[in-house]
This record gives structure tokens, C-alpha cells and sequence, in this order.
């Protein structure tokens, strides 16, 4: 990926510690759920975040096909317009009604943020876990595999998907089926970072009491990594996609910005901002709604981790 | 918000804002100095942009435009352009025509010396054009621009030692001769890598730009941030005006928009890289700002050989279906001109009128129903490289074509790397090909054939979609070595150009505008359609 | 019930001390083999994409001779194996090859002033921000679930969710406007004074301040849970040595972690903010020639962010045990 932050870094939050095993006695999951979401509830924040994040992603879902305007009409009497009756947020440098191409921008923004994030989770926390919890060898080739990624560029790899593969992924899913493909190829060199820090954090949780003690026990690996180890990183994983989505928003416009990205003249958030920029002094909404929508999101979404992290913390 | 603010606007000559103002298109207007009293003005300081440094100051190895305007302060050659963009002397004080006009004999200036002192004889001359095709060197632009110098391709593909068609006759003569009689050979020569080196400075490549020929020599290069030049007190017109030439490197042109306004910059835009559109109208009324037509057209190409585009109908209806008027004007805000023609406004030829094919989306939708083709079902693929406003434009074509002939066409942004090597691909292998390709050419040297010879004749190197016509490439050939009477020349041009226009060789769409800010105390500079050009180096002076 | 009073073998009070050195010989000894796979996984990739270094320069000029010459010029003809093999030769004898882009100029100059340049940038930025974010974040995690914790984390949300390219267009429409007024301003973009350093270090701090403060806030929470900490209060200690010995201590282990790539990552991911700057870094430079499709200057980057990040992470692994004497990297 290119336009990383100057530190793309993943927030650690592991939960603190379980209670040690046997202390909770046996108790129903149903029960452990409904715990939960009342610990949830009682965090204002949080329960705006999700009712905000919901509605975010109702209107991806649903406002295309309720708009009145078609996001890709052109209309050459109207460009970068402020905000009037026919175009409550103005419109573009094509006369591109700007509420529009918010709308189904943030569709192709979420679908992305969320597929990227996932596979990041699938691979990165996989990896770390074996990294950290069963070191030696495991932990050896993984780390290295990560040290040789880290420098990696990933551009170049973007270039050659997108060339190998891009027309036929258009040619079935559309404008964002390129985007998909070659955000999902960067996914497959992204993981290391995500890696290195379960692996850090499982490296410390190994060593705990709870942990030794359910080895000197005789407990197979892989109960102790699933009942022990994995739990203390719910905390993390959720934490980490919030900090990352806006990450992967906005890197996404630089995949576009260099011809890699979303197909025109479908929208993005991240691209939205970058071919509004030169207008910011001339026509600021074109800038700012995109971003507040982004900044939306990235709020949202961080306070309804917090409060998971919280509900799964106490 | 105007920008205004610069400190020396009310020192600026009221003569030399008129002299802006009025200046148009390859006209001269020398802005009056009466008013200047003191001759030396102090440094000037030039944006260079869309580049983080220079590729080299060795003008057979440069390849890209910012680093040519550097060597343009550097070296002199045998020739140069004046305001008008018209040949004059310049390290050759005359020359003469063999009467086949196979033969050019130079006799360079008496008593010319390098920047160090050395005298600059024949010998060098002949060294330079050597140095630049020898395969060695590592450079293309000789081979490109030399090509009509006998001997020069086989210099280039290694078969020859040295270049037959250039001789010294004497330390003051060089003799170049060429394959055929040309028009265009002496402006060739006042073009990319002819700029006359010294051989004996050349040997330490630690020499690079600071032995010259030139009005400068180079005093620093700042890897990643820029150059100082100070001028050459060995130059036969020696540059008095000004005490430094500081180039400054910066990739966006926004960034130099944000130095010039904020007072660290005097000179800021080419014909590449332009004043940024968004920042036009801010600026447009201030006395700095020049605006002169860019020689260079922005135009779609197709893949002529193979289906569907080998159906000039088709070609037609397309050409037709495009209001340039709307997406030069109202969408691109009249940063740029609309065209139907290939060669841009104010260039050689260019006088001469050309019947485009003009909006008219019922002709279109006619021809499309000629070609046989239903626009519900049919469709192609437009490509571009990604960069600049280029996905503004094919966005607005993409709209026209749906609009007016309800055609669905299909964009294809490429990374840019990618976009060559596809039209590589569809040069060397139509059917693996690009169906249909936005583009720009712009020109090397202001002559027709840089134009129509060298894009649209039949299999030359950057007619990539292999557009092909028998009178065409019969009159650009007839007019490519007609020499003496350049109305005859034009004329055979304008006959191709209409051939080229009406089968839609190219669909042009429109001619960029060089875009630039020059602070209005700088004088002797001259802003035409191929960037900026110095009448006479003794009346360029700096701001005080 | 767990047997507390059974000293496993792995327990820290039974464990010897790691032996870092044979860590450190290990990491060292496989950086050849990291560097090997690294930079033949970047050229297969490069030989595979489209695009060709020659044609990208000389744009459509397709004479086929000077296009053979060009190629024979930089080995460009020759095998793939055989073009892999020449650059690993090249690289034993410390030589990084050629830059295509700019004629002939060795990799190694190109690449020397623009490293230093990346990482002095990188550092003061990545300096200032932990400097502020641990703090900042420490500040809100003991004021969880109070104002004081939303107040701050808020701005420092949107702080990082603004993208550069944003952030810097806004700041030199306010420097413009100082400027304007005749107040004291900065120099819009260059290199060389201090006064360059501050715009783009406010923009790189500000991403960065955003991720660290959210970091350190998250761990230090999590570390608050912890029984040492509860046992340390329950001593007596007083708060402000719980915090900063028992507390800030703890918490550092994923902070330190990110330190490590954030060395290669500071170096490619400021290409924004140096082109938009025109600061002379390498992070532009790398952009620039994956798009040029510039190989040599493409490898030269990447062995040099893979030694740095490969000792980095050395370094970060050999703190955690400092940090957290029961993390062991020898198990």
C-alpha cells in the first residue's frame, strides 16, 4: 500500500486477564451474551457509535436506490455549485450531484474497509498466534516471512494483479471489482504489523500464571490457545479495525489516484476528497462532506470498539 | 481571492504590464526598459515542476522537459528559436545550403570560448553529435531528433564508429549532412541534444554543466531540491541582468503555486506542467499571469486495423458526438481550447483553415446507423493513463457518446507505466491491442511535419494504432522535402492534416494553454507555445 | 485447581536469563536469507508486471535499435535467471546497480542523501509524537469513562483520520494567510532551514499522535486490570510511582513493537507529505521509480528498509524482555 500513514500502527488492547480457569464455575454462554450487552448499554458513547455505524451502513445499503439523483449524471451547467434545491450539498467539478456520489461512495468505502479488515484479521492474528504462542521454529520462519514483507512493495505487486487480472474482475463485478482484487492482493503482504503485535502480546500472556498452570496440568496446545490465549485478544482485534479503517479509506484513494483503484466514474470517500483538494479554497463542501463522513465513521466506529473492549473487560 | 501580494508590485513598469498584456501568441513584444535604470537585476528563482531532480545535465542523456529547460541555460547550440519560434544563429554566426539542400556548412562565431575559457571549435561540435548517438552514451533523444543526419542510424544501432554527415572542415566550419532535403533540419537542430559540449571538459564527468556554452554555468545542484546557475562570463552575449538562476524542484504543481504566492518563487509553469487549473481564475487578472496556446492537442486514437474501429464510419459518428465547445469550456473552465484540427492554434500551417467534424449529434447518430451498429447492444473500451485531469475528461466523453449516440462506453484507467507498454502492445499486436485511447503529443521542434509525419504516417513509430492513407503519407512526404517555399509546404500540410481530420487519423479534442506565472519585474522573457524563449540573453534581467 | 505453588519449568523465578546473544547471532545470521528472498520476491514481481523501464522513458520515440541498445545497455536482455543473478553478485560486493531513470547514476548516491533525510524527518516526527501520545494517552486512560478521557481522545481521532493530503493544503492556506498579513510565516515547501521542518513534521506527528495516544491509552487500561497493579496499590506504593514504574512500563511492550516497522514505514509512507513539501526523501523517490518502473532503485530500497526494519525488530524483540522479564524469545 501506498499512502501509509507515516506509521501505520494497530491498537493493542488485549482485555485484561480472564478469570482463571474453573474460578467462574460452569457458566451458560446465553447468560456470559446478556452480561455482555448490559455492560454495553450502560456506555452512552458506544451505543451512539453502533446506532450511528448502523445507520451508516443503512444508508449504503439502501440510500442508492431512494435517491433522486443519479450519482454519474453530468451536468455541465452546474459545476462545483453550492449547495442549492436541486443539489442540497452542491456538486462536483463534473456537476456531479455531491449527496449522490457521497451516498454511493460510502458503499464502495465500507465494502472495502470491511473485506480489507477482515483478511488482515484472518491472516494477521492467525500468524501472530502461532508466532508467539508456539515460538521455536513456528515463531522463527513467521517473523522472518514478516521481515521480508515489511519493506516489500507492495505497489508493485498491486500493478501486476491489476494488470493480470483487473479487465476480468471488471468484467464481473463492476467498477469495484478491481478495486477488490487488488486491495485484497495488498491485504496478502499488509499482515505482518497486525502479526508482530499479537504475537507480542501472546509472547507476555504465555507466560502468565493461568497459562503455565493449565500446561503443568497437561492441557493440549490447543485448548490453552482457544480457552487461554485467543480470548485475551478479543479485546485487540476489535480495537485494531477501528483504528484501521480509516486507514484503508483513505489508502484506497491513492490506489485510485494511480490507476489501480475504483473504476470511473463510480466514487469513493477516499476519492472523493483527494479530486475535490484542489478546489479547498474555492469550493470547501466538496472536501468537507466527504471527510466529516469519513471522520463520522472513524468516530463511530472507535467508540463502539471501546465499548465492546469495556463489555468484555470487566 | 486575488493574489496580489507581491512585494514588488508597485515598483512594476507600467510599459512592461502592457507589454504582458498585449503579448499574444508568437509575438514578440519585448517589454520596454526605459524605465529600469539600473541594468543588474537581482536572482531569479524558476519552479521546476512534476520532478524531484533532474535525470542529467548531459544533454544527450536528458530525457525529460525540465531538465532540457536547464540545459537551454546551459549550452548554446548552432542554432536557436527566436521569439517567434523562427531559426536564428547562435554559436554559429551563419551557414549555408548546398544547392541539392543535402549539405548544411556552419561557421561558428569568431573567438567563442567555454565557461572555462577554452575555445569552442569544430572539433567539439562534432564530438557532440557523436557523443549523442554513440549507443555508449546511453541516451535516445539523439537518435530521435538526428535522425535525418546521414550516418546518424548507424551510429546509433553501433554499426558505425562515428557519424558520417557531420565533418569538420576547419576549427570554425562543420559541415552536417543530411539523408534528404528537409525544412525542418535546422529546427531540429535548435532541439533537445544539440547543445555543444566541450570534449575535453566531457572526459571528467564531474565537468557536468559547469564547463558550458551557454548563458549559465552550473554553480550547485542540490540532489532532490534544485540548481544554481550563475551566468557565463565567457558567453558571446553575456547575461548582465541577473545574478543567479536558481531552479527550484518541486513534484506538485500546487506546491509551486503555494512558493509563488507566498513570495519564493518568480517563475512558476510550463506547457507540461501548467499553473493548476483550480488556481486559474485567482490569478488571471494579475500581471504576472501569461497565457499563450500550448503546442500540444489532446486527442482520442482507435486501433484502425482490426473491428470495430477498422470502419471510419463508426470513427465519424464519434468525432461528431463530442461537444469540445462544453469540455473545453464550461468543464475545463476555458483552461484549454477546444480544437477539430491536429495541429494546435499559432502553429507553422496552422493558418490555413481546416472543415473539422463539427458537433452534430444527428450526423452522428446517421453515421452509426450507416456503420450498421446498434448502440443498445454495441460497446468499447476507451483507456488513458491516469494522471493530471485525464479522468475528467474521458468521464465527460464517456457521458457525450451515452448522450448523444447512446453508446455505452467502458473507461479503462491504467497506472501510466502500464498505459506505454499497452500501446506498445497495440502498436506491435493490434489484435492484443487497446480498442481505443485517450492521448497527447506535443511538439518537439514547431514544424508540420513533427506533427502529421511523425504521428499519422502509415506504421511510423507513434502512430500506434496504425491509421494508414495513401494521399496522406504522399503529400507529408511531398511536403517533408519541399524546402525553399514554405507556402507550397503548408499548403501540402493542409491538404494531408483535412485527410487525416476527415477520416479521424486522430479525434482531437482540445490544445492545452501554457499557464504561467512570470513576476512581472522579470524582462526578456518571452512565453510561446513551446515555453519560454530569450530573444536576446543581454535583455533578460531579474527583478531588482 | 492450578497447582500456584508448583514452579513449572517455565517459571520466570526457575528461568535463566534468556540468552540474548544466541538470539542476536540467529537474527543475524538469516538478515542474507531475508535479504535474498526479499529482493528476488521484488524483481519476479517486477519482471512479471507490465510495463518496461526502456518504453516508459522513452515514451512512444519506438526506434528499435535505441530501444535493443537501451536494454543491451542495462542487461535487460538477458535471462531472467541470469539479470537475478547479476544483482545478487552485485549486491555481495556492496554495489546496488544503476538507476535507469537517471542515466546511469549509481543507486547508491541516489539513495544515500534522501535515507537520511527520510529518517531524520521520520524521527523528529516520530519523536514528537510519542513525546505527546504517551502522555496524551495515559492522561485519558486514567480518566476513563470521564470527560476528561472523551474530550481528548475525540480530537486525537479526527486527527488521525485526516488524511495529508488534506492536512497540508490546509496548512498552507493559514501559513499564506500569515503571510499575507505580513505575520511571521513559514517557507511553503523546501528543504535545507530549520523553518522547512515544521510543516511536515506537524503533519506526520499529527497521524502518528493520533495512533500512539489511542495505543498507550488502550494498553495502559489494560495494565490497570492487571493484579501487579492492584498489589502494587495494595503495598501503599504511591500512585505516581504505581503509574510510571508499574503502569508506563508495562504498557510500552506494543508501543515498542510498532517502533520497529514504523522505521520502513517512515520512510515509504512520507512520500505524500514529501512531494506536496518537495522535501528530497526517499519515500518519494521509491514511489516514483515503481512507477518508472525503475528496478535497481526499486531493489536499492528495499534491501536498505529490510536491514534497517530486520535490526529494528532485534532491537524491539531484545526490549520485551527488559520491559517484561517473563517474555521469552528462546522457547
Amino acid at each position: 500500500m501506498t499512502e501509509r500513514r507515516a506509521l501505520v500502527v494497530e491498537a493493542v488492547e488485549p482485555v485484561p486477564h480472564e478469570p482463571l480457569p474453573g474460578a467462574l464455575g460452569v457458566r451458560k454462554a446465553e447468560s456470559l451474551a446478556t452480561l455482555f450487552w448490559r455492560r454495553f448499554g450502560r456506555n452512552a458513547l458506544a451505543v451512539t457509535g453502533l446506532v450511528v455505524m448502523a445507520g451508516v451502513i443503512l444508508i449504503a445499503l439502501f440510500g442508492p436506490s431512494l435517491m433522486m439523483a443519479d450519482p454519474n449524471t453530468i451536468d455541465y451547467t452546474a459545476i462545483n455549485s453550492l449547495p442549492n434545491g436541486k443539489h442540497p450539498l452542491g456538486t462536483d467539478n463534473l456537476g456531479r450531484d455531491t449527496l449522490a456520489r457521497l451516498i454511493s461512495g460510502l458503499r464502495v468505502s465500507l465494502l472495502v474497509a470491511g473485506y480489507v479488515e477482515l483478511l488482515d484479521i484472518a491472516l494477521g492474528v492467525t500468524l501472530g498466534l502461532a508466532a508467539g504462542y508456539l515460538g521455536g521454529k513456528v515463531d522463527f520462519v513467521i517473523t522472518r516471512i514478516a521481515d521480508v514483507l515489511f519493506a516489500f512493495p507492495g505497489l508493485l505487486l498491486a500493478i501486476l494483479v491489476a494488470a493480470i487480472f483487473g479487465e476480468a474482475a471488471t468484467d464481473r463485478f463492476g467498477g469495484i471489482g478491481r478495486l477488490a482484487l487488488v486491495a485484497g492482493a495488498l491485504s496478502l503482504v499488509s499482515w505482518p504489523l497486525m502479526t508482530r503485535l499479537v504475537r507480542s502480546q501472546t509472547l507476555s500472556i504465555r507466560e502468565r500464571e493461568y497459562v503455565l498452570a493449565a500446561e503443568s496440568l497437561g492441557a493440549n496446545r490447543r485448548r490453552i490457545l482457544w480457552r487461554h490465549v485467543a480470548p485475551q485478544l478479543l479485546g485487540l482485534v476489535v480495537t485494531t479495525v477501528t483504528l484501521n479503517v480509516s486507514g484503508v479509506i483513505i489508502n484506497e484513494a491513492v490506489l485510485s489516484l494511480l490507476g489501480l483503484g475504483i473504476q470511473p466514474p463510480d466514487s469513493s470517500l477516499g476519492k472523493m476528497i483527494s479530486y475535490a483538494i484542489p478546489y479547498l479554497e474555492s469550493n470547501t463542501l466538496q472536501v468537507a462532506v466527504p471527510s466529516a463522513m469519513l471522520m463520522t465513521i472513524v468516530l463511530a466506529v472507535s467508540f463502539l470498539g471501546d465499548g465492546l473492549r469495556d463489555a468484555f473487560a470487566e | 481571492m486575488k493574489d496580489l501580494t507581491h512585494a514588488n508590485l508597485s515598483r512594476r513598469s507600467l510599459l512592461a504590464a502592457g507589454g504582458a498584456l498585449l503579448a499574444t501568441p508568437l509575438l514578440t513584444s519585448s517589454a520596454p526598459r526605459a524605465l529600469t535604470q539600473d541594468a543588474g537585476g537581482g536572482p531569479i528563482r524558476w519552479s521546476l515542476t512534476g520532478v524531484s531532480d533532474l535525470v542529467s545535465l548531459d544533454p544527450a542523456k536528458a530525457s525529460d522537459q525540465q531538465g532540457f529547460t536547464v540545459i537551454a541555460m546551459l549550452y548554446g547550440g548552432l542554432v536557436k528559436l527566436d521569439a517567434k519560434l523562427l531559426v536564428v544563429p547562435s554559436l554559429a554566426e551563419s551557414w549555408s545550403v548546398s544547392d541539392d539542400g543535402l549539405t548544411y556548412t556552419f561557421t561558428l562565431r569568431d573567438g567563442i570560448t567555454f565557461s572555462d575559457g577554452t575555445p569552442i571549435t569544430a572539433d567539439d561540435v562534432v564530438w557532440t553529435f557523436n557523443h549523442a548517438l554513440d549507443p555508449k552514451t546511453g541516451g535516445w533523444t539523439g537518435p530521435y531528433y538526428f535522425t535525418l543526419i546521414d550516418g546518424a542510424d548507424e551510429m546509433a544501432a553501433g554499426t558505425a564508429t562515428e557519424v558520417s554527415g557531420v565533418k569538420k572542415i576547419d576549427d570554425a566550419t562543420v559541415a552536417i549532412t543530411i539523408k534528404q532535403p528537409s525544412a525542418y533540419c535546422l529546427s531540429s537542430l535548435s532541439a533537445g541534444p544539440s547543445k555543444i559540449l566541450s570534449k575535453a571538459a566531457a572526459a571528467d564527468p564531474a565537468n557536468e554543466g559547469k564547463v558550458t556554452s551557454g548563458p549559465f554555468m552550473l554553480k550547485r545542484w542540490n540532489r532532490g531540491q534544485g540548481l544554481g546557475l550563475a551566468p557565463n562570463p565567457n558567453f558571446y552575449e553575456p547575461v548582465t541582468g541577473v545574478s543567479e538562476l536558481n531552479f527550484i524542484f518541486n513534484q506538485d504543481s500546487e506546491t509551486g503555486y503555494q512558493l509563488y504566492r507566498t513570495g519564493e518563487v518568480d517563475i512558476l509553469g510550463s506547457s507540461q506542467d501548467p499553473v493548476p487549473a483550480s488556481r486559474v481564475p485567482e490569478v488571471q487578472d494579475s500581471p504576472d499571469f501569461r497565457s499563450t496556446p500550448a503546442f500540444n492537442t489532446r486527442y482520442v486514437a482507435f486501433n484502425n486495423t482490426i473491428a470495430p474501429f477498422d470502419d471510419v464510419t463508426l470513427r465519424q459518428a464519434l468525432a461528431h458526438a463530442v461537444d469540445r465547445d462544453t469540455l473545453a469550456n464550461a468543464v475545463l473552465g476555458g483552461t484549454v481550447s477546444p480544437t477539430e484540427r491536429i495541429l494546435p492554434a499559432g502553429f507553422p500551417a496552422s493558418d490555413l483553415p481546416i472543415t473539422g467534424l463539427a458537433f452534430d449529434p444527428a450526423a452522428g447518430k446517421e453515421l452509426l446507423a450507416k456503420a450498421g451498429i446498434d448502440p443498445a447492444t454495441f460497446t468499447f473500451t476507451l483507456s488513458y493513463g491516469v494522471e493530471g485531469d485525464n479522468e475528467r475528461v474521458v468521464t465527460v466523453l464517456q457521458s457525450m457518446w451515452q448522450e448523444n449516440l447512446g453508446i455505452a462506453v467502458k473507461l479503462e484507467p491504467l497506472e501510466l507505466a502500464t498505459f506505454s507498454s499497452r500501446l506498445n502492445d497495440t502498436y506491435q499486436d493490434p489484435t492484443n491491442g487497446l480498442q481505443a485511447y485517450y492521448s497527447i503529443w506535443g511538439a518537439d521542434y514547431p514544424d508540420p511535419q513533427n506533427f502529421l509525419s511523425t504521428q499519422l504516417q502509415t506504421d511510423v513509430g507513434n502512430n500506434n494504432g496504425h491509421w494508414s492513407n495513401a494521399d496522406f503519407d504522399t503529400l507529408t512526404k511531398e511536403a517533408d522535402t519541399t524546402v525553399e517555399d514554405f507556402a507550397k509546404r503548408a499548403d501540402l500540410y493542409n491538404q494531408a492534416e483535412q485527410i487525416a481530420v476527415d477520416q479521424v487519423g486522430w479525434l482531437p479534442l482540445f490544445n492545452a494553454k501554457v499557464n504561467v506565472l512570470v513576476r512581472d519585474c522579470i524582462e526578456g522573457i518571452e512565453v510561446t507555445g513551446m515555453d519560454y524563449q530569450f530573444p536576446e540573453w543581454s535583455a533578460l534581467v531579474g527583478c531588482p | 485447581m492450578a497447582p500456584f505453588f508448583s514452579l513449572s519449568p517455565h517459571h520466570p523465578i526457575t528461568r535463566l536469563p534468556p540468552d540474548m546473544l544466541s538470539v542476536i547471532v540467529r537474527r543475524l545470521v538469516s538478515l542474507p536469507f531475508v535479504l535474498v528472498s526479499v529482493t528476488f520476491l521484488t524483481f519476479i514481481i517486477g519482471f512479471l508486471a507490465p510495463g518496461d523501464p526502456i518504453l516508459t522513458m522513452m515514451g512512444n520515440q519506438r526506434d528499435p535499435a535505441v530501444y535493443e541498445n537501451l536494454r543491451h545497455l542495462y542487461g535487460l536482455d538477458l535471462p531472467w535467471y541470469e539479470q537475478y543473478w547479476r544483482y545478487l553478485q552485485g549486491l555481495l560486493h556492496g554495489d546496488l546497480g544503476m538507476s535507469y531513470r537517471y542515466a546511469q547514476r549509481p543507486v547508491s548516491e541516489l539513495l544515500s542523501g534522501g535515507v537520511a533525510v527520510s529518517l531524520s524527518l521520520g524521527g523528529v516526527a516520530l519523536g514528537l509524537s510519542l513525546l505527546l501520545g504517551i502522555p496524551i494517552g495515559m492522561f485519558a486512560a486514567f480518566r476513563h469513562n470521564r470527560w476528561g478521557e472523551r474530550l481528548t481522545m475525540a480530537p486525537m481521532l479526527a486527527l488521525f483520520a485526516i488524511p495529508s493530503f488534506v492536512l497540508i493544503p490546509i496548512l498552507q492556506w493559514i501559513n499564506f494567510h500569515f503571510y499575507g498579513r505580513g505575520w511571521p510565516s513559514l517557507p511553503a515547501a523546501g528543504w535545507g532551514t530549520p523553518q522547512n521542518w515544521v510543516m511536515p513534521v506537524i503533519v506526520l506527528a499529527a497521524g502518528n499522535l493520533g495512533y500512539l495516544s489511542r495505543l498507550t491509552r488502550a494498553n495502559v487500561l489494560d495494565v490497570l486490570g492487571q493484579d501487579y497493579v492492584r498489589t502494587a496499590r495494595g503495598k501503599g506504593l504511591p500512585e505516581s510511582i504505581v503509574r510510571t514504574t508499574h503502569v508506563l512500563r508495562n504498557a510500552m511492550l506494543p508501543i515498542v513493537t510498532v517502533i520497529g516497522p514504523a522505521v520502513a514505514f517512515l520512510v515509504t509512507g512520507a512520500f505524500v507529505v514529501e512531494s506536496l513539501f518537495s522535501i528530497p526523501g526517499v519515500g518519494f523517490l521509491s514511489v516514483q521509480a515503481v512507477q518508472q518502473r525503475d528496478y535497481p532503485v526499486i531493489q536499492g530500497t528495499v534491501v536498505v528498509l529490510t536491514v534497517a526494519v530486520v535490526l529494528m525488530n532485534l532491537a524491539t524483540d531484545l526490549a520485551y524482555s527488559l520491559l517484561d522479564p517473563r517474555v521469552r524469545l528462546d522457547r
